[in-house]
């Protein structure tokens, strides 16, 4: 038994609009996945966090109900609906009892057609991201890291963006913008739908096109990227957080795009460098040394190649030791590269562990949204077994050389104990420094 | 090809009474579901399922943060780093390397009641699985260079999780002022001078005494055949002698005579708000009674704190909650985020009136449906994967005593009435059962704040 994409339907609805239907009756629940192309490379390079913002307006009034109405009538029914941002698409999401699947359309239609996208409404929700940032940095200063990497990495390119915006990106954005950005980027041509789970698949093809065939396109084309520069030479980047009992690390540069073709080798590699409890990062950083909890390494990849990064965490009198440990790790893997026998074994462990990605509707669901939006094919999982079979050392060090940075061209962040922390981190290259409690990312 | 727009036919009656096959009170399932006890005591439960090529394993040992002692707090959860480290057949490393490259990941969880080992693999590595599970039973090494260093990784966990998190800071002596004579008092992840200080004694005492085939249950889902699975669960974990039951944990929390404050002034930006409600265990009949309070509380934008403290008042930016449902009565936890400047009286008084209202009249009929609702699409959303299959089996056995109670839980959610969750809510809501913790932001160093900070009183 392997995993294969399920039997689906795929529907145009003649302006731009796919519908991908997915019936699978374990559980009496049926999902939806939205996804409307665009995201936050279409905020206004000095709005970043207005298509979040648009996507959290989206179940705070539409249709007839206010934001209240519609939390009583998801919620009541038992349902779940949110939507998300990232960086190239507003993702919309829902499940419910199969019973309530009519419901459940309507509800995305109002969302998606007539939200209210009103100024109260935008204006307590940005408030309210402005104190999430503020609260995340009080108790989980890592879970930024990664914002600020990309910050510091790309710069001006729009990967370097905080999708969720940043305090002071929130405080000024206000009603126009929302409606700018919906103005431009919700339209048919768009939406990519998929319906999955316990359905009734002509109700709700029917249901659908009804909503659906009907809705104009956007004015304006899609927003496309640019390749971003790698980073040439190596620049580190202080966050300042007095008195923390450890230091956060990141190290990135510019990886790999989603459509990269040697992604089966790439997940191999991965997978041995920093993907796996067994991988070379965590067996340095915690299993021999037990300088941390963990470390880890991933590619984000969108249709232009997005970060290498990798990621851990050590005491702040170990900050030198544990990033010394992890650019050495980085420098052997260049070095050395990977043996057959390592490939083997990751290859065993991909093989063993991607079914469980892919067991729920919910899971289809966003992997067949995620095959149209990037245009993958379904070869992406039918043809991956083989492709991960198929894998040799040659393949392997391409792939190194390719996607894995050395170790002296590398953007380095550092939440930390500035005065603590500031003499050590100037031997990793120039260090700009900034506080956590900047309401911006980046201070560049 | 494109399909054209239909004129839809409004027929809700007509939906509703199609799916209502799906609204189904019973999980189906229970007639393939297998279970044993082997010789030593130890319980296999298996649950076939063939979506994917896969299985999870869930090893639910009856050892948590319950059965320590003062001075050697966190033992239980060292174990849990140290069951990875190594037996006197597999050396240090070799049980992840010959998991991984057969397709296997793992992890595991500790806390107050239990320590959980998790794993996720193909079909064809059960054997390996299952014997690299019995061994770490049977033989663990307790290698002195392997204990110090990963005694360095449990230092980075707590800074991670407590240290540098106010809110694990906060929780922590928010329980640790919760009991007075129970051991639920301790931190699971262990007190930083435990974690430095544990001797091989104890930790060679603890694994003999909670490591035992009778102090075990083994639950499994996913794509094996169960007579299969359990023979080679007999296979590899029989030979292994079983030990003198655990002692029991004797302690019985006495009432709580009155509220117990704590106020933590630290370095932060959004001051926080923890209440700590004692609360029935885990296999009290009220038990479906109390999750549904605490979802009408705060499961969504629609429930009562939701809407009553973020949305019309604004006096936090978060409510969540959480019960903790062990093996005795433990906490029932409210906790909020407040904005920066927001002063903490303020959210208290309206979490009070709310709180106040829930416990003196219940909730509203459309509360309590919506309760039911979540927490139905809760459980199927669990059951949809073989991870949640086999945690659930292994919860319902271990805390329930019967994994078949398991496929009646719809059952049990539709039959919650108002009347009962109104007594819950006037039992568990009573001011005097309650601790209270404050987080306020402070510009005082750190360290100072941290060594001052503990206050506890009387209300």
């Amino acid at each position: 038994m392997t995993v294969r994409v399920p039997e689906h339907e795929r529907l145009s609805l003649g302006n731009g609009a796919a519908l991908i239907l997915v019936p699978r009756r374990d559980v009496p629940l049926v999902a939806f996945n939205a996804v409307l192309r665009g995201g936050g490379l279409a905020d206004p390079a000095s709005r970043p966090g207005v298509a979040s913002l648009v996507a959290g307006l989206l179940e705070k009034g539409s249709g007839e109900r206010n934001a209240y109405a519609f939390a009583d009538v998801v919620e009541g029914a038992g349902g779940n609906f949110g939507a998300v941002a990232d960086p190239e698409a507003i993702t919309v999401r829902g499940q419910f009892l199969a019973r309530d699947q009519q419901l459940m359309m309507e509800l995305l239609a109002d969302a998606l057609l007539r939200p209210a996208l009103d100024g109260e409404e935008l204006e307590d929700l940005a408030a309210r991201h402005i104190e999430l940032i503020k609260a995340a940095k009080d108790s989980d200063p890592a879970e930024l890291i990664g914002t600020y990497g990309r910050a510091f990495l790309f710069a001006d390119h729009p990967y370097g963006r905080p999708v969720f915006g940043s305090e002071a990106s929130l405080a000024a954005t206000d009603r126009e913008d929302v409606l700018r950005y919906y103005d431009g980027h919700f339209g048919a041509d768009r939406l990519i739908l998929v319906l999955a789970g316990d359905i009734d698949a002509d109700l709700l093809a029917r249901m659908a096109a009804e909503s659906f065939s009907r809705w104009p396109q956007t004015s304006t084309a899609a927003p496309t990227l640019a390749r971003p520069q790698a980073l040439a030479g190596r620049r580190v980047l202080l966050v300042d957080f007095p008195g923390s009992a450890q230091t956060y690390f990141w190290i990135g540069n510019v990886g790999v795009e989603k459509r990269y073709p040697r992604r089966a080798a790439l997940d191999l590699v991965n997978t041995l460098f920093g993907g796996r409890f067994t991988s070379l990062l965590n067996t340095e950083l915690r299993i021999k040394s037990g300088l941390s909890y963990g470390a880890r390494s991933s590619f984000a990849r969108g249709s232009v190649p997005g970060e290498f990064s990798l990621r851990s965490f050590a005491q702040t009198e170990n900050t030198g030791r544990a990033l010394d440990l992890a650019l050495h790790t980085l420098e052997r893997l260049r070095r050395e590269g990977v043996t057959g026998e390592m490939l083997t074994s990751a290859r065993g462990y991909m093989l063993g562990q991607y079914p469980l990605g892919l067991e729920t509707a919910t899971d289809w669901a966003a992997m067949l949204a995620e095959i149209e939006l990037y245009r993958l094919g379904r070869g992406y999982i039918d043809d991956y077994p083989a492709q991960l079979a198929a894998v040799g050392v040659a393949e392997a060090q391409a792939v190194i050389e390719e996607a894995f940075p050395p170790a002296d061209s590398v953007a380095i962040v550092a939440i930390g104990d500035a005065a603590r922390i500031r003499g050590p981190l100037g031997e990793y290259g120039p260090v700009s420094q900034m506080a956590l409690t900047d309401p911006e990312f980046s201070r560049l | 090809m494109t399909i054209p727009a239909a004129t839809l036919e409004p027929t809700p009656e007509l939906q509703r009474a199609r799916f209502a096959a799906s609204r189904r009170l019973c999980v189906s399932g229970r007639e393939v579901v297998r279970a044993a006890t082997l010789a030593n005591g130890m319980r296999v439960v298996v649950w076939p399922v063939r979506n994917i090529p896969n299985v999870a394993l869930y090893n639910w040992v009856r050892a948590g943060s319950r059965n320590e002692a003062p001075g050697a707090t966190g033992l239980a959860h060292f174990f849990e780093h140290m069951m990875f480290n190594g037996t006197s057949r597999h050396p240090p490393g070799e049980f992840d390397r010959l998991m991984e490259a057969q397709g296997g990941a793992n992890n595991a969880f500790t806390s107050d009641d239990v320590t959980v080992y998790q794993d996720w693999f193909p079909a064809g590595s059960l054997e390996l699985v299952l014997e690299l599970e019995s061994d770490r039973v049977a033989r663990l090494a307790f290698t002195p260079a392997v204990i110090e260093s990963e005694r360095g990784v449990v230092a980075s966990e707590r800074r991670l999780r407590v240290e540098d998190n106010n809110h694990g800071l906060l929780a922590e002596q928010v329980q640790a002022t919760a009991f007075l004579a129970h051991p639920y008092r301790f931190p699971t992840i262990g007190w930083p001078a435990d974690i430095s200080s544990w001797r091989m004694e104890d930790l060679q005492e603890f694994y003999r005494t909670y490591y035992a085939p009778n102090n075990l249950t083994l639950a499994l889902a996913g794509d094996v055949d169960p007579e299969q699975a359990i023979a080679l669960a007999r296979r590899y974990f029989e030979p292994i002698p079983a030990q003198a039951p655990p002692p029991p944990v004797r302690a019985v929390e006495p009432e709580q005579l009155c509220e117990r404050r704590v106020l933590i002034r630290r370095k932060a930006q959004t001051p926080l708000l923890q209440y700590a409600y004692k609360a029935p265990r885990a296999s009290d009949p009220r038990a479906p009674a109390v999750s549904l309070l605490l979802s009408a509380l705060v499961e969504g934008d629609a429930s009562r704190l939701h809407r009553s403290l973020v949305e019309d008042r604004q006096v936090a930016i978060e409510v969540s909650g959480h019960w903790q449902e062990g093996f005795d009565p433990g906490l029932l936890w409210l906790s909020l985020i407040l904005p920066e400047g927001a002063d903490p009286d303020e959210a208290r008084e309206a979490l009070d009136t709310e709180l106040a209202a829930v416990a003196a009249d219940g909730v509203t009929e459309a509360e309590l449906e919506r309760a039911r609702n979540l927490a139905t699409v809760g459980l199927w959303r669990r059951l949809a994967t073989i991870d949640g299959k086999a945690q659930l089996l292994g919860e319902y056995e271990v805390f329930h005593g019967d994994w078949s109670k398991l496929f009646d839980a719809p059952v049990r959610i539709a039959e919650v009435s108002g009347e009962d969750l109104r007594a819950v809510a006037g039992e568990i809501l009573n001011d005097r059962h309650r601790t209270v913790g404050v987080l306020v932001p402070s510009e005082e160093p750190t360290e100072t704040a941290r060594r001052a900070t503990r206050a506890s009183t009387g209300a």
